[in-house]
């Protein structure tokens, strides 16, 4: 039976208590800051919209009608229609699958690159950390949007690739993070300890330097979701991401941008759902932060 | 046992051991004292396999340092470190801690290895799944004892393991490590700048300054306040006035 | 008259479980001597020493019947008069000189700095006398040191440069929270020295806050022996083995000796307290 002193024991039995003791703990943490609330519970909206999105859209995304094409909101079109007549509403409800998706990956693919790099450039320090932090700072110094347009633009337009792209430029980012999180450890006691026990490198980084690493990429990660959605949508909206007719907020606001002036709705919906969805990822972000940063802990 | 001949170690351009030759016998526990910058923990990391560069021959159990593995090297020295604080991960539980050596180095029989450890070293078995700022300075040092013992090393090296604990903590510790010694005939390398200290828990001690050994005695000699060299007659009287 | 009149102090911090004391109703008062304050970790010194200087930090709660200093009541002062005091005619120092010292301003600039308290002065005679200040801390090239950023020095050094500074500010109370646990014995005796001599010739008031029994029992007139949250004894300098508290004597049984005879420590037997 899982009760809430069971939970918070002291003294657990299990490491199995343990764990889920140590997760309870955060959760609670975590409930009590109701900005991260609101966020949390944006970012399940997204979810649940993502996953049950063809019994929630009233119309199809991509078949329009064109005899209605540009209505504004009304009872039977919320979000009114685009100029191929398709309705709003269904087009950016099916956009949250894409928007998903495209956070997800590059959070795949950046975060545990970004870390690896990171944590093996400060843990071992020397060349090996001259060699990788000089390619991070090649990358860094690039901009973000010009280096995604310039990869796009090689490997051809489409939303893998804009994946690919946004992934490529976000990596440094952690890879700094962790590696100034790991010179602050490095030379503690509790990694000598391991490595007289005969631990290998790959060992200790991956099992007792990654996780003290792990809680600011999380963060980090959690608060740079909304700008890879921006990103995202920047590249669609230049026509470089997800190609038409797939409903992807950034492109719908571009061609939008003929209309805005007199169909105001057309841009305006897909940017609210976008400003919506990056303002939950920063929320909950920030309570992440406030609950995992080690130093708030430590006190606790 | 442990047997160091003309260990020399440079940091940069400043030598900071010049010439240190000391040998410990199978079940002696022997001091190396002096203040901070006399060289005393360099040693204690050169024989624990930290330092990469040094000159000279160091020899534990019979067999040089560098020569055998790292695993092999595991299992003949362990450390205990001088901050509880610092030298357990803060994400690892008590157990996995411990657990770490044995799955290391392939051991069977983890779960009751690790509870025995608890045993051994006066800790409730109920601290098992803490983290270690669950702990009090004591108990974490008691897991790094513990730790350190794990793989059955027949010789401990301990840099300053009392001098950031509170006194009557510090009295459960040393008597601890007292009882560990007796029992598994453990051969100690102590590292202090507390002379008292190594009264209690040694038999033999090395003054050190400036990375040379001023003198090697053995502790009546301490008890009796008779150092040669002047500058451990220094010590001593530092350590009565305070 | 008395420096410092303390009278039921009370520290409280609050935490899951309610608020918890951490310094229960002390009372005491310091006079221009030194007063040694004497426990281990958790038992409340070092929150007394930062009470007393109005650094307790939000959440934690300051109460007192009386707290005085050279007859100004603390309690209702506000905190920029407080911040004032602190600078001038109430000073501290910590375990780590680092963690007081900008790393980015020069040793000498500081402590000049230190002397605006003391209103207008020229800028040679500040320099003169932040040369002479550190001087008085036995450091043997001042002018050389007096260019140093604080990582270019020791330890033992960073600490004589704090007391230096304190030296210049001349304050009437000073506090001092382990001020020599981080350093080695040699330089420890030199540091004692030179706050025996602010107390000797000066006239200050301090209040040598300690882990170090043996230290607090040799070098000060007075100690109070603290044990969760609370007084338990006060010893007159010199008479740590005729104390009679039974947390006082299990202390000092628990120290090994220099002649050490003992096959175990006597371990203080917290439950009987």
């Amino acid at each position: 039976m899982i009760t809430r002193d069971w939970l918070l024991s002291d003294d657990p039995e299990t490491r199995m208590q343990a764990r889920l003791g140590q997760g309870y703990r955060l959760a609670r943490a975590l409930l009590r800051n109701p900005l991260a609330v609101v966020g949390l519970a944006i970012i399940l909206l997204l979810l649940l919209v993502a996953m049950f999105a063809p019994w929630l859209a009233p119309y199809s995304p991509i078949q329009g009608e064109l005899a209605n094409r540009l209505q504004p909101p009304s009872a039977t079109h919320w979000m009114g229609t685009d100029e191929l007549g398709r309705d709003i509403l269904s087009r950016i409800i099916f956009g949250a699958r894409i928007t998903l998706m495209i956070v997800l990956l590059v959070a795949i693919i950046a975060a545990p690159l970004g870390l690896l790099i990171g944590t093996v450039a400060g843990y071992f320090g020397g060349w090996v950390d001259r060699i990788l932090m000089g390619l991070t700072d090649i990358f860094l110094s690039l901009p973000r949007l010009i280096m995604a347009l310039a990869f796009v633009a090689a490997l051809g337009p489409g939303i893998e690739n804009a994946v690919i792209a946004i992934a490529i430029t976000a990596w440094p980012v952690y890879a700094r993070i962790a590696r100034a999180e790991v010179l602050t450890f490095r030379k503690s006691e509790f990694l000598d300890a391991v490595r007289m026990q005969g631990a290998s490198s790959a060992r200790i980084i991956t099992l007792h330097v990654m996780p003290l690493c792990m809680s600011s990429t999380i963060v980090r990660v959690t608060l740079d979701m909304a700008g890879i959605i921006l990103t995202a949508a920047g590249l669609g909206f230049l026509g470089l991401g997800a190609q038409p007719p797939l409903p992807e907020w950034g492109a719908m606001i571009s061609r939008g941008r003929s209309f805005i002036l007199d169909q105001w709705w057309v841009a305006t919906m897909p940017g609210f759902a976008i400003v919506v969805v990056s303002l939950g990822f920063c929320l909950f972000g920030d309570g992440l932060r406030d609950v995992l940063d080690p130093k708030q802990r430590a006190r606790g | 046992m442990i047997s160091v001949r003309n260990l020399t170690v440079s940091f940069g351009t400043t030598q900071v051991l010049h010439d240190v030759s000391l040998d410990v016998a199978k079940g002696e526990s022997f001091a190396l004292v002096g203040e901070s910058g006399s060289g005393k923990s360099t040693i204690l990391k050169a024989l624990g396999g930290q330092l990469t560069s040094w000159g000279g021959e160091l020899d534990i159990i019979d067999a040089p340092q560098g020569a055998g593995s790292k695993l092999a090297l595991a299992r003949k020295v362990q450390m205990v470190f001088q901050d509880p604080y610092g030298s357990l991960h803060p994400r690892r539980t008590i157990d996995d801690t411990l657990n770490e050596p044995l799955i290391i180095h392939g051991e069977q029989g983890r779960d009751k290895r690790v509870l025995d450890m608890l045993d051994a070293v006066g800790l409730s078995r109920r601290f098992r799944f803490r983290l270690p700022h669950q702990l009090s300075g004591g108990q974490r040092q008691r897991v790094a004892i513990a730790r350190a013992l794990m793989l059955d090393p027949p010789v401990l090296l301990l840099d300053e393991p009392t001098s950031a604990l509170d006194v009557s903590v510090q009295a459960e510790i040393l008597n601890l490590l007292k009882s560990l010694r007796e029992e598994k005939g453990l051969t100690f390398l102590l590292v202090t700048h507390d002379l008292p200290v190594v009264s209690f828990l040694c038999d033999r001690l090395a003054i050190l300054r400036a990375g040379r050994i001023e003198e090697t005695t053995d502790v009546a000699t301490l008890r009796a306040g008779q150092f040669s060299s002047a500058y451990g007659q220094e010590l001593y009287q530092r350590s009565v006035d305070g | 008259m008395s420096l410092l009149s303390v009278e039921n102090l009370r520290v409280t911090f609050p935490s899951d479980q309610g608020p918890v004391e951490v310094v229960r109703g002390l009372s005491f008062e310091l006079g221009r001597e030194r007063l040694g304050i004497v426990g281990e970790s958790g038992s409340g010194k070092s929150m007394t020493g930062r009470a007393v200087m109005g650094l307790i930090a939000s959440p934690g709660q300051v109460t007192a019947d009386k707290l005085a200093f050279d007859g100004t009541d603390l309690r209702d002062m506000s905190e920029s008069a407080l911040r004032k005091l602190r600078g001038a005619r109430m000073s501290m120092i910590l375990q780590d000189p680092k963690f007081s010292l900008n790393p980015v301003i020069r040793i000498g600039a500081q402590i000049e700095e230190a002397m605006a308290v003391h209103g207008a002065l020229t800028r040679s005679q500040r320099c003169a006398r932040m040369l002479d200040a550190l001087d008085a801390v036995r450091i043997d090239d001042p002018a050389r040191v007096a260019r140093l950023y604080p990582h270019e020095v020791s330890g033992g050094m960073g600490q004589r440069v704090m007391i230096a500074m304190m030296v210049v500010m001349e304050p009437a109370l000073m506090i001092a929270d382990e001020p020599t646990s981080a350093l080695d014995v040699s330089v420890r005796g030199q540091v004692l020295d030179i706050l025996d001599d602010l107390v000797k010739r000066r006239g200050m008031g301090l209040m040598l806050i300690s882990h170090d029994l043996n230290m607090v029992a040799r070098w000060c007139d007075r100690i109070l022996v603290m044990y969760q949250g609370a007084i338990v004894e006060e010893i007159a300098a010199g008479q740590l083995y005729a104390a009679t508290h039974p947390y006082t004597r299990g202390l000092v049984a628990s120290l090994p000796r220099i002649d050490e005879s003992r096959d175990r420590l006597p371990v203080l037997d917290r439950t009987a307290l």
